[in-house]
């Protein structure tokens, strides 16, 4: 197994089985926290972000495929194809837009929903890295969701984004004035990374 | 050149006297908390009483007589109005007696860059914890440098929750420190663990925790209140590190003075063969030496402010104030 890359929450790896590419999820224990408290840390969220994963495809939202679950690990499809932050492509946001919107209707909130957790597959964009998303019907979390986005691209492929979104999701009108909400809290004013 | 810091944000009137980077005394007095907290009046006024004998107390532990110090700090904010007033009141007397300059300095920055300077660290992430405070802080690039919040609590600070927690069980006051002995005899309970990215939320546990009082035992309650709060934050902070390819970090403010909290955090970055540093516990607690050691730094960079424009700021955000 090569290792893909270290997050303060997982290690990503790829491995081979039976011929194909498998990317391994796994959340490793974390000595500085108690032992009882860190395995349930580590199995709800392995869980919690299974479930979204699956959730989110029986939405019709194209997300890795799922293989197979451990306590701590879960074994996932190797997705090619080039991340959205990198990719900018445009005529993209109206999908991601529908995407979203599917994902939202099945309450999956994916909790980082930016472009480097968008790839572009030559059959279209696929939502990735789940580890932060929960099921829930809360309208903070969705306009969250949203919010990340908006920061992360440009004005134009927002609206586009947010016009599709809008038309495909019945809640949607909740969401946007919480959004509208939202970016009037102190608490959330920009904070860019060094 | 001798630089006198003065602070006053809280439960403490705090005098320090720095030259050249080095804290020649750091001297205090402080309210008492008792069983009800902070009263701002009541606060005020103690150190209205106490002004004088810690600027006496700290001059005789300098050595140094008044006529020599040559520049004042004081704290702006963040802090409780009413005892600002009386550190910015003490501060401004004392620059127009002796005809030297003042400056005003932000509390939060002041602990950060006392404690850099006593770890020796260049660039470090810094988990500023304290009653009302909970961040995780790194300094900005460029010209005119800031603080910068990577992430922060969304309610309540770290120590104030654990104060309030104290108090539901009824422990005696000095609480975070009556929580910690308490917890060393308990056993975990699974409670309600909030991070968001590199933000996190205190007040569902504090609300679950305290509805568990008389219920489990309170060394189980201390304990587990301690291992999940304390987890949460290294959780964040280990995240603070690793997006900002940070290799140190710094803790700092009351909370930095838990000897768990320290063992965790050091241990973490022990994994990831980062360096960890905090500075000793005077500076950890409120005090007036990180107040003179920032206010020498601001001027000997020539800044000062007129006697006119002293002002103080009860919610001067720690990423308003330029550092020098």
């Amino acid at each position: 197994m090569r290792k893909l890359s270290e997050g303060a929450e997982a290690r990503v790896y790829l491995a081979k089985m039976f011929g194909s590419n498998v990317v391994v999820k796994v959340r490793h224990a974390k000595a500085y926290r108690i032992m009882e408290l860190d395995e349930n840390l580590r199995r709800t969220r392995t869980r919690r972000e299974a479930k979204a994963m699956v959730r989110a495809s029986e939405a019709g939202v194209r997300v890795p495929e799922l293989f197979a679950l451990g306590e701590f690990s879960i074994y996932m499809e190797k997705v090619t194809g080039s991340l959205l932050k990198d990719a900018r492509q445009r005529g993209r946001y109206g999908e991601i837009g529908r995407m979203l919107a599917k994902m939202h209707g099945a309450n999956v909130i994916h909790g980082d929903f930016t472009p480097a957790n968008i790839m572009i597959t030559p059959s279209g964009p696929c939502v990735i890295d789940f580890g932060l998303s929960e099921i829930s019907e809360s309208a903070e979390g969705k306009a969250i969701d949203l919010l990340l986005m908006k920061r992360s691209i440009g004005d134009r492929d927002y609206r586009t984004l947010a016009e599709a979104y809008g038309s495909g999701y019945a809640g949607s009108k909740q969401i946007f004035s919480r959004l509208a909400d939202i970016e009037k809290r102190g608490r959330y004013q920009i904070r860019t990374l060094m | 050149m001798l630089t006198i810091g003065i602070e006053s944000s809280a439960h403490t009137f705090g005098v320090g006297i720095v030259s050249k980077g080095k804290v020649l005394a750091n001297e205090k007095l402080m309210y008492d908390v008792g069983t009800r907290g902070m009263i701002p009046s009541k606060v005020a006024e103690t150190h209205v009483k106490n002004a004088k004998t810690v600027i006496r107390m700290a001059l005789e532990k300098a050595g140094v007589d008044m006529r020599e110090i040559e520049g004042v700090g004081y704290t702006r904010g963040p802090g409780i109005g009413a005892c600002l007033q009386v550190g910015q009141l003490a501060a401004k007397t004392i620059a127009s007696g002796l005809g030297v300059r003042i400056v005003p300095v932000n509390h939060a920055v002041a602990h950060a860059e006392i404690t850099k300077h006593e770890a020796g660290f260049k660039d470090p992430v810094t988990l500023y914890v304290s009653g009302g405070n909970s961040q995780l802080l790194k300094l900005s690039k460029g010209p005119e440098r800031r603080y910068q919040i990577l992430g922060e609590t969304f309610d309540i600070g770290v120590g104030n929750m654990l104060d309030a927690f104290a108090r539901e069980i009824k422990l005696k006051p000095a609480w975070g420190s009556t929580v910690a002995k308490l917890a060393a005899k308990g056993h975990y309970i699974p409670m309600p663990y909030t991070v968001k990215g590199m933000d996190f939320a205190f007040t569902g546990l504090l609300t679950y925790a305290s509805s568990l009082a008389g219920k489990e035992r309170n060394e189980d309650l201390c304990y587990s209140i301690q291992e999940t709060s304390f987890a949460m934050l290294c959780e964040a902070t280990e995240r603070a590190l690793l997006l900002t390819n940070s290799d140190e970090l710094t803790v700092c403010g009351g909370v930095a003075q838990s000897s768990r909290l320290r063992e965790m955090l050091a241990g973490m970055c022990k994994e990831h063969g980062m360096r960890f540093g905090f500075a000793a516990n005077e500076f950890n607690a409120d005090n007036g030496g990180m107040i003179a050691y920032v206010a020498e730094r601001m001027l000997n960079s020539g800044v000062s402010a007129a006697l006119d424009r002293c002002d103080i700021e009860q919610r001067y955000r720690i990423d308003k104030a330029v550092v020098y």
